[in-house]
């Protein structure tokens, strides 16, 4: 291990905590404060990964996870983000995609084959002959991908989720972003920070260079950091990467947990009135041959090792670079102990003099206008070539570091995604905002801007405009703070290069997909001209870094390619979550979203076997026994009790009540009466039924209305939706949760029933359809009806959800005597399909009207004013023979029910099997099935497909409906 | 092939002032059409105008999912011809579009999806494609990554297991038809948009762009989910198409983990992994008219609660990147194929929702013939649109206008 700086001010390890880790089975050690790569490298670990395609020694690159050089297996999850991850005791790491070791792999050879696997290859190739591909597929799947996981992985740790609601957001803790925060917090806003690293600082963080009066940036960045955190209006979230932009100011991330959080990452969803977008910059790659072997890294990289990190990045360092921070970083390694052979800077001027001076002080070569073309050495950089920007003069230095970077590139993620357009401007070089929507601000080096003070100052005016859009300054407040900002420096010329005068074949423009220039080119001349297309054709920028290495390059470089065409430089599009997630991180909390009825635990006591059905979580049977024949034989013989608490239900009140009833119901409404039960259907406007349910008329203009349990919650959208343009007055109510329902059937219910109340429930005074509002036990007042679903004599009750269980044990001890027993849905469907009463869904699909299932007598054709929805439609409907038909059938011989979703056919398809059970009141099987009308006649024989028939065939007869007790004897009596 | 590369579907022209065929659309069912009217009625005088380039749409946004196991007789044959289409394309087109049959898992989550999925398999094997119901652990041992234990939202009860069906590389589909088309003699005018249809007399005179106006007694409309409107904008027809965004996404890619197609109704969620390693998965539609493809957060996090239930080793994967497309919905699920009704020589290809991709092959072959005979093919005399005015809906799905994401 190699020794490490320990006094640095500006640390983030603290060297005296040991971290012990495995590495590909051997033990290692770090210090706290160490990520996963810091850590390995201070072991001397230098090639981290093989790339994608040609299998490329890749290494340390840009320290904050723009690309997959870093990526490894940790506890067994794949692609970690070694850069960004915090190395933990007794973490287990491996490397990913190699065959062999990182540093010898047998794949590496792939590397020669380049010239075989031109932009595109897969589509040209390994097609030829036919029976190739299947082969070739596997290979190709093999070879593709990075990380592995296991089927049975379980992801360990914990992880939540937020919902904060704010005034302003901001995105990044650097200079600009703290300025902003406070600027907004001192207006006595809420703002939220969010940072991906774990610490506030930003650029300032690891930088000695003189901020003003005598302090270094790094202690004015720690300044600026307490002050935040010291301020109550501002919540901080560190450690927290910002993965999507939304319109309407709503910011996603997630958030890394220390020790001291009870979550391992967490979910984190801010609405806030204003955005403030302080992303500033990455580098922008320098591109040249072999700009990716180990020992080529970006200028922050390499002083963020030493500086935060204390790990001199290597003995003898060469510079190519194209801003500003490239001087500086050299002249702060060079003081820490790097030898510097040279400083080459793409710049021909430009150059802050300043530190042009301090070069020449330590004697370091600066080279304007030069720029490295090649990084030799197999595995790892040892030599450097460079030549003048025009190619003419070349000369090579040997070294063990080469920092490369191009230019800077301003973060724009959070604005492309917030939908916000962005041009090119030709003197920063960015991608640069005109128009930004209302509350949403950028400050910072984003805005080309590179004065400590002006960061400052624009983050600042930044907050005081976040506050303005909130409401919690004035104009004037802003106008001062722009006419600060104004005489502050403005935005710095950026560098133009993108690649160094090579031919690029081995010169890569994104790593993930080990797409080089020439590949670009040849995308290009293949009649892909834009960078969309580009991306797409040479897969440059798809990969797990999520376009940080090729983002800004590839639009440019396209750009130039075609210069004679005039081509205007167009940024691709950024997507997210613009740092990759876990879906175990989106999902939170994950939880279960299913609503219960009231007496569900007495359900689940009672031994109900439950089954989420639709939103609901509901009891199917009773027992193993799926047949449920002693559930329907004791409704059938005896009395059984069902929670039917799911069914929609609302109470629609008002003036013009009647008039909506009339537009939605297919019957008519007016002739409700009180005391009655209403029951009746409602149509879309193909005539097509969507519903059923009852109404009964609770007073003047007061209604109550029951719907399927699956229509409930689209119920009253439906009422408003179809009454819109009508101005009528009434209101509706959805009371589906606040009431339960108890079913109550079977040839004793009223002897159950006459238990609990004294008042006379005999079929005179209660008759078939009747309703009564009743009072038990003095206390528990009931809507009942008396209905007939399943065919038996049978009551509603419908009472408020506060009062199920007490009805509930009432009827249950009432019934005790007679030995009353529950019954669940599966039982309800086969009761009610032998009495023919269909449920919409199973016995009519999206496409059956009201006459196709023989609903057709509830249609009142004399309503016309009332414009009943579906009314027209039925009207054409009526004449039409082509159309389904609702038909009952036995089997013939006495034969075994078919399986729902048989197909009834001859030569084609002519109907299907709706429901069919062999049923236990009939001593047969019967069922309903969807059939063309041509097939609908009484007697017709129907030829009956099921899945994995084969060639074999059952038959049906049409009979008549309903199956049991035809004239409603028993339910009416 | 190591060569220098040439434009893959011909170098940049002038627009010709006149064309036998104007296909407004460079989408999937655009270049389809113009290929099969090219190589099979030898009509090649075609121009494709394209407002942006080819693949915009849902072209190069879908996640390339075939099958052929429809609902309804009608479709069935329609989407079994299309799968039969791949291999035979790749070798006509002499371009790899990366069919990858592996099978589709439809996941059934209650015994009414059972029941559901039976008709559906029934209507499949009837017509001779390969279909079957399994239980919850066969497609276990077919995706092992599957959780099929009580405790989830959707308890997995069983599947509908389609070993013909598979993916397909969507952007070598739009590729290789433009360069077949191409070679061929159709010209592509990308960055070109159509503005307008010129009739006379009730008959199509002349297309007008961005770039001029064509002259053509021909013209499809094929521009997926813009179609609806510019079929009101340009003729006042009005079609019963809602357009609504669509997303989907992917993970980082992985090594082989799932061998096929995983889809779930219940979930509203499916997922397959690519041959990049990729797990794409997707579904989501936003129930409300939307002309955007912006994506939204609520739906990112839904299809990781849902992933995280079913598929839960992905737990320990990450999304990369979410987005979205347009998808223009029928009331039937069910699309609109139709000409030469209204005005004499407009054609229409649309409403194709989420199922356009698997479609495109067959469709095109159809259209061509269409266009090329003027007289409807009796595969596609189902999907006119007069259907709707006739409340004849097709009953590609059972539920009401329920969006579910089993493509
Ligand atoms: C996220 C997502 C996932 C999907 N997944 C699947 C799947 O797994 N399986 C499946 O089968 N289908 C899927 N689809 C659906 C499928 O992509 C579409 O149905 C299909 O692309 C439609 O093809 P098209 O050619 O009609 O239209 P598109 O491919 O959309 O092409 C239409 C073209 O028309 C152009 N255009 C528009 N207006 C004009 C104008 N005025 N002038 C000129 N050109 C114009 C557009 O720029 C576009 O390029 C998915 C769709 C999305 C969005």
């Amino acid at each position: 291990m190699m020794t490490r700086f320990n006094q640095l001010p500006t640390l983030k390890i603290d060297p005296t905590k040991k971290v012990i880790f495995n590495y590909k089975g051997k033990t290692y050690s770090g210090v706290e404060g160490d990520t996963i790569a810091s850590a390995l490298y201070a072991n001397g670990v230098r090639i981290y990964a093989r790339s994608l395609k040609y299998h490329r020694p890749r290494g340390l690159y840009s320290l904050d996870g723009e690309c997959s050089n870093t990526m490894m297996e940790v506890d067994g999850i794949p692609n970690v983000r070694t850069e960004n991850t915090l190395l933990k005791q007794g973490m287990t790491v491996k490397e990913q995609n190699v065959k062999g070791s990182a540093e010898k792999d047998m794949l590496g050879f792939l590397d020669k084959l380049d010239w075989a696997m031109p932009a595109g290859f897969y589509y040209k190739m390994m097609h030829k002959p036919a029976r190739i591909w299947p082969i070739a597929m596997k290979q190709i799947r093999k070879t593709a991908g990075l990380g592995e996981i296991s089927p049975d992985f379980e992801m360990p740790g914990k992880f939540d989720e937020i919902f904060p609601r704010t005034d302003v957001v901001v995105i990044g803790g650097g200079p600009a972003g703290m300025t902003a925060a406070l600027a907004a917090a001192e207006k006595g806003l809420r703002v939220i920070i969010m940072e991906s690293r774990p610490w506030l600082g930003g650029f300032f963080d690891y930088r000695t260079a003189e901020y003003k009066d005598g302090v270094a940036l790094y202690q004015r960045g720690q300044d600026l950091a307490q002050q935040v955190e010291a301020n109550e209006n501002i919540r901080v979230l560190k450690h927290t990467a910002m993965v999507g932009a939304y319109s309407n100011c709503l910011v996603t991330g997630f958030q890394t947990g220390t020790d001291k959080d009870a979550f391992n990452e967490r979910y984190v969803e801010i609405r806030a009135n204003s955005v403030i977008v302080a992303t500033g910059c990455i580098e922008r790659p320098l591109i040249f041959d072999n700009n990716e072997r180990p020992g080529v890294m970006q200028v922050g990289c390499a002083l963020r090792m030493a500086r935060n990190y204390g790990i001199l990045p290597g003995e003898n360092g060469i510079f190519s670079v194209g801003h500003d921070l490239g001087l500086e970083a050299a002249i702060d390694l060079f003081d820490m102990g790097m030898k510097i052979g040279c400083v080459a800077d793409v710049r021909e001027d430009g150059q802050d003099p300043e530190l042009v001076l301090a070069l020449a002080k330590r004697n370091i070569l600066l080279l304007k206008g030069w720029v490295a073309t090649e990084a030799h050495g197999k595995k790892q950089v040892n030599k450097v070539s460079m030549s003048s920007i025009d190619g003419m003069i070349t000369r090579d230095f040997d070294c063990d570091v080469l920092v490369a970077s191009a230019g800077l590139t301003p973060v724009t993620g959070p604005l492309t995604m917030a939908q916000i357009k962005l041009r090119h401007d030709d003197f920063t070089g960015f991608f640069v905002a005109d128009e930004m929507p209302e509350n949403t601000f950028s400050a910072g080096r984003i805005l080309g801007i590179n004065n400590a003070l002006s960061i400052e100052c624009s983050g600042t005016l930044a907050g005081i405009k976040a506050a303005k859009a909130c409401g919690a300054c004035d104009a004037a407040e802003v106008e001062a703070a722009e006419a600060a900002m104004k005489a502050l420096p403005g935005p710095v010329r950026g560098s133009k290069l993108v690649t160094a005068p090579v031919k690029g074949r081995k010169s890569f423009i994104c790593f993930d997909e080990d797409t080089t220039i020439k590949s670009v080119k040849q995308t290009i001349d293949s009649g892909f001209d834009v960078p969309e297309l580009v991306k797409r054709y040479s897969s440059a920028g798809l990969g797990p870094g999520q376009s940080g290495i090729p983002g800004h390059n590839l639009p440019l470089y396209v750009a130039k390619y075609q210069a004679l065409a005039g081509v205007p430089v167009k940024p691709t599009t950024v997507r997210a979550p613009i740092v990759p997630t876990f879906i175990a991180t989106y999902a939170g909390t994950n939880h279960t979203m299913h609503k219960r009825t009231p007496i569900h635990n007495l359900q689940v006591a009672d031994k109900g076997i439950l089954r989420k059905i639709g939103v609901w979580e509901r009891v199917r049977y009773f027992s193993e026994d799926y047949s449920c024949k002693k559930e329907i034989e004791n409704v059938r013989n005896n009395v059984g009790m069902l929670d039917g608490s799911t069914l929609g239900k609302f109470r629609l009140h008002g003036p013009d009540a009647l008039k909506a009833l009339q537009r939605i119901y297919v019957s008519d409404m007016s002739k409700l009466k009180p005391g009655r039960v209403k029951y009746s259907a409602m149509c879309n406007d193909d005539g097509c039924v969507i519903d059923d349910g009852v109404v009964v008329m609770l007073g003047e203009n007061d209604y109550y209305i029951t719907t399927s349990t699956g229509r409930a919650g689209q119920t009253v959208e439906w009422f408003r939706y179809h009454t819109r343009y009508d101005g009528w007055d009434f209101s509706m109510v959805n009371i589906t949760d606040s009431m339960g329902v108890i079913n109550l059937s079977g040839p004793n219910a009223r002897k159950v029933f006459e238990k609990i109340t004294d008042e006379d429930v005999s079929n005179e005074a209660f008759p078939y359809s009747g309703f009564k509002e009743m009072l038990f036990k003095d206390v528990i007042p009931a809507k009942v009806m008396r209905l007939g679903f399943v065919g038996e004599l049978s009551y509603e009750f419908h009472v408020a959800s506060s009062y199920m269980t007490s009805l509930w044990q009432l009827l249950k001890e009432a019934g005790a005597e007679f030995g009353i027993q529950n019954f669940g849905v599966e039982a309800q469907n086969v009761l009610r399909m032998e009495k023919c009463h269909i449920i919409l869904g199973q016995e009519s699909e999206q496409r059956t009207n009201l006459l196709d299932v023989g609903l057709g007598f509830l249609w009142d054709r004399k309503k016309a004013d009332a414009k009943t929805v579906g009314a027209v439609a039925l009207r054409q409907a009526e004449n039409d023979p082509s159309r389904f038909k609702l038909v009952g059938f036995k089997m013939e011989n006495n034969g075994r029910a078919p399986r729902d979703g048989a197909l009834v056919v001859d030569s084609k398809v002519r109907g299907y099997i709706a429901t069919a059970r062999d049923s236990f009141s009939l001593n047969e099987a019967v069922g309903m099935a969807l059939v063309e009308s041509e097939l609908a006649k009484v007697g017709t024989r129907l030829e009956i497909y099921e899945d994995e028939c084969g060639d074999e065939r059952i038959y049906g007869k049409v009979v008549p409906m309903p199956f049991y007790d035809p004239d409603g004897t028993r339910m009416k009596s | 092939m190591f060569s220098k590369q040439k434009p893959m579907w011909g170098e940049k022209t002038q627009l010709k002032s006149s064309y036998d065929a104007v296909i407004i659309g460079g989408g999937l069912h655009g270049l389809a059409t113009a290929y099969y009217l090219a190589k099979e009625h030898g009509i090649t005088d075609v121009a494709i105008i394209e407002k942006n380039y080819i693949g915009f749409g849902g072209a190069g946004r879908n996640t390339a999912i075939v099958r052929a196991n429809q609902r309804t007789q009608y479709n069935v044959p329609l989407y079994n011809e299309a799968l039969k289409l791949w291999p035979i394309l790749t070798k006509e087109l002499d371009y790899n579009l990366m069919f990858n049959n592996c099978g589709n898992l439809n996941l059934m989550h209650s015994e009414a999806a059972m029941k559901a999925a039976r008709m559906t398999i029934a209507t499949a094997q009837f017509h001779g494609v390969e279909s079957h119901l399994i239980d919850a652990k066969e497609a276990k041992e077919l995706v092992p990554a599957l959780n099929i234990s009580e405790d989830i939202t959707f308890p997995i009860h069983g599947a509908m297991f389609h070993p013909p069906g598979g993916i397909v590389r969507h952007d070598a589909v739009v590729w290789g038809l433009a360069r077949g088309a191409n070679k061929y003699g159709v010209e592509i005018h990308q960055q070109t948009e159509a503005t307008g249809i010129k009739t006379q007399n009730g008959k199509v005179t002349a297309v007008e762009t961005s770039r001029g106006t064509i002259n053509t007694k021909q013209v499809l409309i094929s521009a997926g989910g813009y179609s609806a409107a510019l079929i009101y904008g340009m003729l006042g027809i009005k079609l019963p198409i809602s357009v609504l965004t669509i997303q989907a996404m992917v993970t980082q890619p992985l090594k082989p983990l799932l061998n096929h197609v995983v889809s779930s109704g219940a979930y509203h969620c499916y997922a397959n992994q690519t041959l990049k390693g990729e797990v794409a998965t997707g579904a989501h539609m936003d129930q409300w008219p939307n002309y955007t493809t912006q994506n939204t957060a609520h739906y990112i996090k839904h299809q990781a609660e849902a992933l995280s239930e079913f598929l839960p080793c992905l737990r320990g994967v990450k999304f990369m990147r979410i987005w979205g497309g347009l998808a223009d919905m029928t009331p039937d699920m069910a699309p609109i194929m139709d000409g030469n009704d209204h005005v004499e020589g407009f054609y229409m290809d649309c409403g194709w929702g989420y199922f356009g991709f698997k479609s495109c092959s067959a469709v095109g072959k159809y259209m061509a013939q269409f266009m090329a005979e003027k007289e409807c093919p009796e595969i596609l005399k189902p999907f006119n649109y007069r259907r709707y005015e006739k409340h004849q809906l097709m009953g590609e799905t059972a539920a009401l206008v329920n969006y579910t994401p089993d493509n």
